[in-house]
């Protein structure tokens, strides 16, 4: 059991953190567009990295309800920082840990945790992101190994990654019962990552392409038992959505409490915005939404923590949250005015950033097709 | 070596002030607590003391139930342990009762540095540290921005009028830290997770009265829209004719 009180200092030294160190230089770096290295190590440095993972083995032993504490309020600060952090604690070391050997975990794992090494997750394809089905991506078991081949597109962290946990299939004809992840090293021969793709928004969080060709990895690259590649994969499904909910949360309340703000000191027509009705039910639809979405979640994470099935109640939240912190972001914009329409302006940076909630984590078209499912349509 | 670091609860300083019902207080109900920013130096100072000579380090408050959050924040940075002295009035007493409290507590205990912040930004008093040295019969070295440890003596640096004055003083001795002593922390997360583990002992306040007493409180007049007096040169004779009749600062 975490304490409450475990949870109030995590969120306020986050949140500190966030102030502090991260939203000053925000939007200078997403106008650079470059990996932030800094805030990455010194996010290593506060040990963020080890949130998900038990204290015997390296971790720090925090449970669901304190990752997405955390990544919630990194999102406030720079969803760039937020997704990569959220990434380097969940998909890009999870497989590692889980089914890597103490050789791997010695050479990836703790490296990853210590900030030195940097991981990425590589699902999607040209001609396969929601229907994953159609991967081509192949590792074909070759004497003690495997080889593999495929073009992995839109990969979080490409551009810097040191490692790649690589959702392949082992055999095309099986189609996803026959999937499989792979550790496959950066320095392996045969991999290329292509030149960073040009965004519009989360611009520090660096993507790219990767191509195997002819990639050769030991067999103990498999991470898991041959054929649990989904299986493995609907393992952390549900909290890989809680986790984008939350950055979705933290972004909403970003654009609330600047608009919040700034509808007090903007005046038009002798009075602050803040007392028309209108701009008044912006800001009582922004915080509504924002108390319901914070429920969701940390509903979600209460039921992550007590081991419950709760993939539903997961794509409810990812579905609801993100869609609220487009709306969130979408009236910070017509509050500001023509000062949203302005690059100095985080509501700027808020609003691009939220295009990125929208299909991290699954669509909002596949999850309500999900939901409706669940519910036995 | 061992260090006792006292620590204080306080509205943060984002807390908008309202003055409680019978002009006396201030309504704390609505504000956000910190651990006192100066005391902040001090737990760092004491923690880079400690990680240099394995010292222990203990952090000390005199407050409410409510004061565990800020030890355990101390804690999270890298404090081994917490006491509270615990009075859900402790917070509104007069700095001689405060030191009081503090000096009866200390008297039991074993310490070498006995470090606290300058002052509380709250009452902004900068009392506690040297009253409670006094009590003790202790050397203390108040304002410190710089601080080498010796052997069985300390030598600080204090921030004097236009210059710096360097006093040593033997082991025990009280020291009140100022800004710059250092760079505070924050705790990371092996910390923050720890910190909800150690248990904090809890001491009841010796019998002390408040000997001063606040008549009134009230908060500084509404600033005043400004006045534009004139553009360019020609603002100058009536700027400097308001200056000297209506704001009386020449
Ligand atoms: C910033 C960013 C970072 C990313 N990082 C990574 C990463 O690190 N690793 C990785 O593997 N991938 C990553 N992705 C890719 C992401 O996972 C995919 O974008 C996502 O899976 C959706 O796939 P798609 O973009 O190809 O859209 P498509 O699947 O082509 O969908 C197009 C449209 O059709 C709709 N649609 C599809 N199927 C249905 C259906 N059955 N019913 C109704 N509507 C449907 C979708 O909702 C969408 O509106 C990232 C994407 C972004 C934008």
């Amino acid at each position: 059991m975490i304490a409450p009180e475990t949870a109030r200092l995590l969120r306020k030294t986050v949140a500190r953190f966030v102030d502090r160190e991260v939203r000053p230089v925000a939007n200078r770096l997403e106008e650079g567009k470059e990996f932030p290295w800094e805030l990455f190590r010194r996010a290593a440095d506060l040990g963020f990295f080890r949130m998900r993972y038990p204290k015997e083995k390296g971790g720090a032993g925090g449970n669901a309800t304190l990752f997405n504490i955390m990544c919630e309020e990194l999102a406030r600060g720079y969803m760039s920082l937020a997704a990569i952090t959220a990434m380097q604690c969940l998909m890009c070391t999870d497989f590692i840990f889980k089914f890597g050997t103490d050789a791997i975990r010695d050479e990836y794992f703790h490296p990853a945790m210590r900030g030195e090494k940097v991981g990425a997750f590589c699902l999607t394809e040209p001609d396969a992101g929601t229907d994953l089905a159609s991967i081509r991506t192949i590792a074909e078991p070759d004497g003690d190994g495997y080889v593999i081949n495929g073009l992995k597109t839109w990969i979080t962290n490409a551009p810097v990654a040191d490692m790649f946990t690589v959702l392949c299939l082992t055999d095309r004809k099986s189609g996803l019962k026959g999937a499989n992840f792979f550790l496959v090293d950066r320095k392996t021969a045969g991999v290329s990552v292509s030149k960073k793709f040009d965004k519009m928004g989360t611009r520090a969080a660096v993507i790219a392409e990767v191509a195997f060709e002819n990639a050769r990895v030991p067999a103990a690259n498999r991470l898991g038992e041959e054929g649990r590649g989904m299986a493995n994969l609907m393992r952390i499904l549900a909290e890989i959505r809680a986790m984008t909910a939350a950055l979705s949360l933290g972004l909403a309340r970003a654009a609330y409490d600047d608009s919040l703000r700034y509808v007090k000191e903007r005046h038009a027509f002798g009075s602050p915005i803040g007392s028309y009705q209108l701009i008044r039910a912006k800001i009582a639809n922004m915080a509504t939404e924002i108390e319901a979405s914070r429920l969701m979640l940390y509903w979600v994470t209460d039921m992550l923590d007590r081991g419950a099935k709760c993939l539903k109640e997961a794509s409810m939240a990812k579905y609801f949250v993100s869609e609220v912190a487009c709306r969130a972001c979408d009236e910070a914009t017509r509050i500001f005015g023509a000062y949203s329409y302005s690059n100095e302006y985080d509501v700027n940076r808020y609003f691009r950033d939220t295009r990125f909630l929208l299909f991290g984590g699954g669509t909002s078209e596949i999850l309500q097709d999900i939901i409706g499912r669940e519910l036995g349509l | 070596m061992k260090i006792i670091v006292c620590v204080k609860r306080v509205p943060d300083t984002e807390t908008r002030i309202r003055i409680a019902a019978g002009g006396k207080g201030i309504d704390n109900s609505e504000a956000n607590f910190v651990l006192n920013p100066y005391d902040e130096y001090a737990v760092e100072e004491a923690i880079r003391i400690k990680e240099k000579t394995q010292a222990e380090v203990a952090v000390l408050s005199y407050g409410p139930e409510e004061a565990t959050k800020e030890i355990r924040t101390a804690i999270a940075m890298g404090a081994d342990k917490g006491i509270l002295i615990k009075d859900p009035k402790a917070l509104v007493r007069d700095a001689g009762a405060v030191a009081s409290v503090l000096a009866a507590a200390l008297k039991g205990m074993q310490f070498d540095l006995l470090f606290f912040g300058k002052q509380a930004i709250d009452s902004d008093e900068a009392s506690v540290g040297p009253m409670t040295a006094q009590l003790l019969k202790l050397p203390c070295i108040s304002f410190i921005n710089k601080l080498e440890i010796g052997n069985g003596t300390v030598t600080a640096q204090r921030d004097v009028e236009g210059g710096k004055e360097v006093v040593a003083s033997p082991m025990p001795v009280a020291l009140t830290a100022q800004k710059g002593l250092n760079e505070p922390r924050l705790p990371a997360l092996k910390g923050i997770m720890r910190a909800k583990k150690i248990p904090i002992e809890e001491l009841a306040p010796a019998q002390v009265k408040d000997r001063v007493e606040v008549i009134s409180l009230e908060l500084p007049p509404q600033r005043k829209g400004g006045k534009v007096v004139g553009e360019g040169k020609d603002a100058a004779v009536p700027l400097a004719k308001l200056l000297k009749t209506e704001a009386r600062v020449i």
